[in-house]
Formats: structure tokens, C-alpha cells, sequence
């Protein structure tokens, strides 16, 4: 499924205190690849992906999700694609079994069919022997999991991830990107990875979209051709490093904007 | 600190909060008796003590307990149901709060016990006004704690569940009554509270029946029976510790997730 957005704008807020989030956003999402947005805190990065969900209406603009083979597609926005959240979003008070089940569940599937497919899930991202915790008995990273396997069981052909890794410790998180890597290699869904490490987005993406500051605009589109599959090796060869060379100078600048964006918002307050 | 000096802190803590009860008691005693307080006044803790055992032998103290905890419950369930009830399709339903909203603002302040004359002259002073009176109490903290806990139910399960494909009622009752649980059980917390108090008032206030735990105290002050007062008071006092810890242990079934709960 490609994800074509066209000239998307948002704007919160009411009309005294208006902020601007996306600013003529237009980029097509390829079928099947692995693209990384990359951008300065409140670029409006996760606004984009939670429009492309369906879970935010754009002000302006508009997104198609379509499969390359036909040219339209009718399918409501929201309906190809799954979450995974910043914040997980897991239900507390639901063991990791019925966690992972939520989604079939509503769609009135049985006991016996959502636990057999959630089996099969719990075996692949190794939470074995934890089907019956609770997400509070859980470790970050066993949480993490959770969520992704969570979205997984949907098998909707784009998945949308909002910064999933930020909360982890620095060990779980390199266990947890090479798990998406193997699971990218083995579904090939369409992915669309808001981060804000340069490393992580170039590790895992096809292309890195970078973003300018607040209102956000693409400012390059950055092909990564690392051959796949992948591992974390990659990090240590000449082509990654002059990839995070040229990324990590881009950024430097919207960074700054950023920062001095918000240090004005801080002397406006006062 | 070492080990065996930790241990004997450890000992202290759960020692010291028993060693001040006896004593307290124990200067009670000796006040008491040194300085030859009437019973009438001031009976010692060995008194009240003999008089609590009689009281359980012969049965009055059991009885009246009984009698006193079976209307605790029957308020509290009356008002356990019909608060949630409320509370509930207030969170559903914005013409239902913006009606209930009103009512609720005008009543809640009220004190309720000013409505037990009302309530004599409308059923009497049987077994109903006590239930009603400590019912309606009950009922207040027990549907604003549900609504609140409603509203306030977190934005972003609400989303996630969307973005899983969940319908609007299903949003309601997998998501937002669930995570409104906590919210719910604090408010029964809160709504039994006041259904002890209030049941122990009503019963003090105009009871015809002539039975429960506010009647024995009353009855027995009225006498200046001291030591039956103070043995009443001790037993009142471990029924309401005993139901708070029941309600506890309750809701730690009802809700597991409440106590680790850091998504």
C-alpha cells in the first residue's frame, strides 16, 4: 500500500492561539518500504502519522492510502493501517494474552481462534510464559513487545510507530530494532518510523524524511541504500557513517531553529 | 547498618505501635484507679473489658451488631447500584450530565442528615428511614467518583482501541468503564464510609426498632451505663476497621492492575 500525502496542513489550537504543526506536507510513502521520520521535538511528526491513521482529520490537504496495483482506492483512512504509540497505550487491566487479542476481539472473532493466532504471535516475540501478566508485572521492553505484537496481529499492510523505542534503556533498545528489522524483513509491510535519533532512522529506514522545525516541511528526503537484511553492524561501515554525517547536519540546523523557536515562547509567557 | 541492627529496627516498628496501645491502657488503668474515678465517669479498661464479655455471652452484642451490619449493607448496595448506574450514563450520555449536574450540585452540599425529620414524616422511623437516609448519603460521593473516573478515563486507550477497530460501544465497555474501575472503587470506599456513620446515626435519632449498635449506645447513655458505651465503641470501632480492610482486600481482587499499575 503506498501512502500518498498531499499538501497536508495542520493547525491547532483555537484562532488567538493558533500553532501551526504541518506546513504543505507532500511526500508519497512507497509500498513496502521502511521510511523513517526524522525532525526536531514539535515538528509535528506524530501529528502526520496520526493523520495518516485516520486518528487526527487533516485541516488541509489529504492522504490516500492505495494499493500501486489499482488506481483508487475506497477504503476509509485508518482502515490499512495500525498504531503503535509512543506511549504504548496498553490496557492495564488486560493480561498480555488479551492485550494482544484487543483488536480481534472487536471484531468478534472467538476465544479459541484470538488466542490461537495470539499464541502464535506471544511464541514469535518471545513473551512465552508471560501470557497471563499484566502489563504493570512487565519490563519496558517486554511491554514494548507487547504493543507491537498487538499491531501485528491486526495484519494491516501499513504499520505507523510514534517514537516506540525512545522510553527504552540503551541494551533493549538495540534488541528491539533488530527485532523490527527481522520483522520488516519477513512481512514487508509499508512503515512509517517517527524518531528522533539520526542512528536509529538510518539503521532501520529506507529513507530518512528529514523535517524542519515547527511549522513542518520536508526538508530533504534522504535515500539510505544499506543493503538488507540488516544488522547492527552496519553502524561501524564508511557508507552508515557518511549517512549520519550528512543527516546529522541537516538536523543541526532545524534543532537550532527549534530551540530558539522555543525559548521565544518562554519570553512571550513571561 | 548491619544486618541484626536493621533487624531490631524492623521489630521496633511492628512493636512500638502495640506497646503505646498497652500502654495507654495501662495508664487508664492506673489513673482510674488511683484516683478513684467513678465508672459512671471514666470505667477502667478492665471494666469495659468484663462487661464487652458479657455483652458477647449473653448474646445483645452480637444481636445489635447484626442488625447494624445487615442495614450497612442493604444502604450500601442501594446506593452502590443506583450511583454507578448514574454515574455511568452521565459519562455516556451529555444530556444525562447536564441534567444530573444540576441536582447534583444543589443536593451534594447539603448535609444529609438534615433530611432525617423529613424522612420520619415520610416513612416512619422503621427500618426504611435508615436505609434511605444512609442510601442517599452513600449515593453522592459514589456516582461523582464513577463520573469523574469516566470522564477522566485516559485519551489515548481510547484512541488506541479506535485505531484497533473498536465501535463506539465497545469503546464504553472494554475501555472507558474499565479504566474508570479505580475511580468507582474509591468512590465505594468513600460511599461506605458515610453508610456506617449515617446507619449509626439513624439509629441513635428517633429508631423505633429498638435494635442496632446506635440504639445500644444510646440506650446505654441514657442509663449512664458507661462501661456498656465504651464496650459498644470497641466493637464499633473493629467493625469499621474490619469492613474498610474487606473492602480493600475486595478491590484488589476486582482491580489487580490498580496496584502496579505504570503503563
Amino acid at each position: 500500500m503506498d501512502v500518498v500525502v498531499e499538501a497536508v496542513t495542520q493547525i491547532w489550537g483555537e484562532e488567538s492561539t493558533q500553532v501551526k504543526a504541518l506546513d504543505q506536507f507532500s511526500h508519497c510513502f512507497r509500498s513496502g518500504r521502511f521510511s523513517c521520520l526524522l525532525g526536531p521535538s514539535g515538528c509535528g511528526k506524530s501529528t502526520l502519522i496520526q493523520i495518516v491513521g485516520g486518528l487526527e482529520p487533516a485541516t488541509e490537504g489529504r492522504v490516500r492510502v492505495q494499493d500501486p496495483q489499482k488506481a483508487y482506492s475506497h477504503r476509509p483512512l485508518g482502515a490499512d493501517s495500525v498504531m503503535v504509540w509512543q506511549n504504548l497505550n496498553l490496557f492495564p487491566w488486560r493480561n498480555v494474552i488479551d492485550n494482544i487479542a484487543f483488536g480481534l476481539e472487536m471484531r468478534g472473532l472467538s476465544r479459541a481462534e484470538r488466542y490461537r493466532r495470539a499464541n502464535a504471535l506471544i511464541a514469535s516475540v518471545g513473551l512465552r510464559g508471560f501470557e497471563r501478566h499484566l502489563p504493570g508485572q512487565l519490563s519496558g521492553g517486554m511491554r514494548q513487545r507487547v504493543a507491537l505484537a498487538r499491531a501485528l496481529i491486526m495484519e494491516r499492510p501499513i504499520l505507523l510507530m510514534d517514537e516506540p523505542f525512545a522510553a527504552l534503556d540503551a541494551q533493549t533498545k538495540i534488541v528491539m530494532q533488530e527485532e523490527l528489522l527481522k520483522i520488516f524483513d519477513q512481512t514487508h509491510k509499508t512503515v512509517l518510523f517517527v524518531t528522533h535519533a539520526i542512528e536509529e532512522a538510518i539503521l532501520l529506514g529506507d529513507e530518512v524524511v528529514v523535517m524542519t522545525a515547527r511549522p513542518g516541511r520536508i526538508k530533504e528526503v534522504i535515500p539510505v541504500d544499506l543493503p538488507r537484511p540488516r544488522s547492527l553492524e552496519i553502524v561501524s561501515s564508511k557508507e552508515f557513517g557518511a549517512l549520519f554525517d550528512r543527516t546529522f547536519h541537516l538536523i543541526r540546523e532545524e534543532v537550532t531553529a527549534a530551540m530558539a523557536q522555543q525559548a521565544a515562547m518562554v519570553a512571550a509567557q513571561s | 547498618m548491619n544486618r541484626s541492627a536493621r533487624r531490631r529496627a524492623k521489630l521496633l516498628d511492628k512493636v512500638l505501635p502495640w506497646l503505646s496501645v498497652i500502654i495507654f491502657l495501662l495508664a487508664w488503668e492506673l489513673l482510674v484507679r488511683w484516683r478513684g474515678i467513678a465508672p459512671i465517669f471514666l470505667p477502667a479498661p478492665s471494666s469495659v473489658a468484663i462487661f464487652l464479655w458479657r455483652m458477647l455471652a449473653d448474646g445483645t452484642m452480637e444481636y445489635h451488631l447484626g442488625v447494624t451490619l445487615l442495614r450497612i449493607f442493604a444502604g450500601f448496595l442501594i446506593a452502590a447500584v443506583t450511583g454507578i448506574a448514574l454515574g455511568v450514563l452521565m459519562g455516556m450520555s451529555r444530556i444525562v450530565s447536564h441534567v444530573a449536574d444540576i441536582w447534583i450540585a444543589a443536593l451534594y452540599p447539603l448535609p444529609k442528615i438534615s433530611l432525617i425529620p423529613l424522612l420520619i414524616i415520610w416513612l416512619g422511623t422503621g427500618e426504611a428511614y435508615r436505609i434511605v437516609i444512609s442510601a442517599v448519603t452513600a449515593f453522592f460521593p459514589i456516582v461523582i467518583s464513577t463520573y469523574s473516573g469516566i470522564r477522566q478515563a485516559d485519551r489515548g486507550l481510547i484512541k488506541a482501541a479506535e485505531d484497533l477497530g473498536a465501535n463506539t460501544r465497545q469503546i464504553q465497555f472494554k475501555v472507558v468503564i474499565p479504566a474508570a474501575m479505580p475511580s468507582i472503587l474509591s468512590g465505594l470506599q468513600l460511599g461506605m464510609g458515610v453508610t456506617i456513620i449515617l446507619i449509626v446515626a439513624a439509629e441513635m435519632i428517633g429508631g423505633s426498632s429498638q435494635s442496632g449498635m446506635g440504639y445500644l449506645l444510646i440506650s446505654s447513655g441514657q442509663v449512664m451505663e458507661t462501661e456498656r458505651v465504651f464496650a459498644s465503641l470497641v466493637v464499633l470501632a473493629v467493625m469499621g476497621a474490619a469492613i474498610m480492610k474487606l473492602q480493600q482486600r475486595a478491590d484488589r481482587i476486582i482491580a489487580p492492575w490498580v496496584a502496579h499499575d505504570n503503563r
